[in-house]
């Protein structure tokens, strides 16, 4: 049986980062969670590459993820630019923070953080069931003077919904600490925008999930920086990831309308949990 | 008319083809550096004994550059690909500039003074300005 040694091989890894990342894309873009939360746990756990360079793919698979589905959801209506304004400004300043400290601690700190901050996504997923569309949003002040609302048609119940959004001042300061650990960790922190987006300041969740991903592309952009300026962007990762990815979540933004989104989030949940337990066990040195 | 057009739409419109541009550039990169059209600064070979190591290793047992300096190396396979991620990175910056006269002229003024603090954002992060980024 001939035997493959590793160096004539190095294709099958990044072959194997493109299938990964086509199938990250379509439930990312589904489930509202962000590429790159389940791209840097799964990658920096079973694949052979530092950490420190599937963080760099982390971020840009999650910016170029949302960029390519973001023109559409802009489009109709299910993102929307002037709420991205204020909440990606705060995001991006942090998550430049986020990029520098996490550069600078030890690879065991951030794999064990990026386990338990992983595992802590997944029981919020499996907790929070109350995000839906909740009717007669009252906008305060700065809500009003930033034009924060909108109007969309939601096909799968063929209505039109008009929506505003509520205490943006708590908002943009969640922003912020989103934007702090996206850059940490290499993530787009979609599931955090969700919430963040539909609980906490009342945007429908379908303009949550649209609009979580253009917060995302203009935060990961500020966060990629501090990657590239280090050197820390292979092409060798950073490519496969970003082709695979835009191809699948160009795939999920047309599912997005008819889907049904439990059954993916619960898929999201179970992967999200085994990523994480695998990061956290190969922090602590329990699982290397 | 973009003159007329609302913001978003013309956001949506640039950002549509700006992505599907480093799309088409990135593929046509992977092409010229995986398929050894364009030599590598590092070769192909050498990457899995490197790329388990932490950046600050794999820089030094490579000589790989860093803030911009990359624009240098060009020629090689590898930093063509790094450009061509660049342009993801790069994409939101380019759509900010686009839509900050869009907002002036729908009379926005604080959605354009956000837009404007967002490009300082972005272009201080580019620049590697940021401290500890270096």
């Amino acid at each position: 049986m001939p035997v493959v040694d590793a160096a004539s091989a190095w294709w099958l890894w990044p072959l194997a980062l493109f299938v990964l990342a086509f199938f990250l894309g379509i439930i990312a873009v589904i489930a509202g969670v962000g590429g790159g939360v389940l791209f840097v746990p799964i990658v920096g756990s079973f694949f052979p590459f530092h950490l420190d360079f599937v963080r760099g793919a982390g971020l840009v698979l999650a910016l170029a993820g949302t960029l390519a589905a973001a023109p559409s959801l802009l489009r109709s209506g299910l993102a929307n630019l002037r709420l991205v304004l204020p909440l990606a400004l705060a995001g991006s300043i942090c998550s430049l923070a986020g990029a520098v400290i996490g550069l600078a601690l030890p690879v065991e700190v951030v794999q064990t953080a990026l386990g338990v901050l992983v595992l802590a996504v997944a029981a919020l997923l499996w907790l929070v069931k109350g995000i839906g569309h909740e009717m007669d949003v009252e906008s305060d002040e700065l809500g009003e003077m930033l034009r924060l609302r909108g109007t969309f048609h939601d096909h799968a119940e063929d209505v039109h919904v008009d929506w505003r959004t509520r205490r943006t001042a708590l908002g943009i300061a969640a922003f912020g600490g989103i934007g702090f650990l996206g850059g940490m960790f290499g993530l787009g922190a979609g599931f955090a925008n969700v919430p963040a987006l539909n609980l906490l300041m009342g945007a429908p969740f379908k303009v949550a999930v649209g609009t979580s991903g253009l917060v995302i592309s203009v935060i990961n952009s500020s966060a990629a920086w501090v990657y590239i300026g280090r050197g820390a962007l292979l092409p060798i990762i950073a490519i496969p990831s970003i082709l695979g990815v835009i191809l699948g979540s160009h795939l999920g933004a047309r599912l997005l309308r008819r889907l049904p989104v439990a059954a993916v989030r619960h898929t999201v949940i179970i992967v999200l949990a085994l990523a994480g337990a695998r990061a956290l066990l190969r922090g602590l040195g329990i699982w290397i | 008319m973009d003159l007329k057009r609302d913001p978003q739409d013309i956001y949506a419109r640039w950002l549509g083809a700006g992505a599907w541009l480093a799309f088409a550039l990135s593929l046509l990169a992977l092409f010229l550096y995986a398929g050894g059209v364009l030599a590598p600064f590092v070769p192909l070979e050498r990457l899995p004994q490197l790329w388990g190591l932490p950046v600050e290793r794999f820089r030094e047992q490579t000589g790989a550059p860093t803030d911009w300096d990359w624009i240098g190396y060009l020629r090689y396979g590898d930093y063509v690909g790094l450009a061509a991620v660049c342009l993801f990175a790069v994409l939101s910056l380019v759509c900010y500039l686009r839509v900050l006269p869009a907002f002036l002229r729908h009379g926005e003024r604080l959605q354009a003074a956000l837009v404007a603090a967002q490009i300082v954002v972005l272009l201080a992060a580019a620049s590697h300005l940021i401290p500890g980024a270096r």
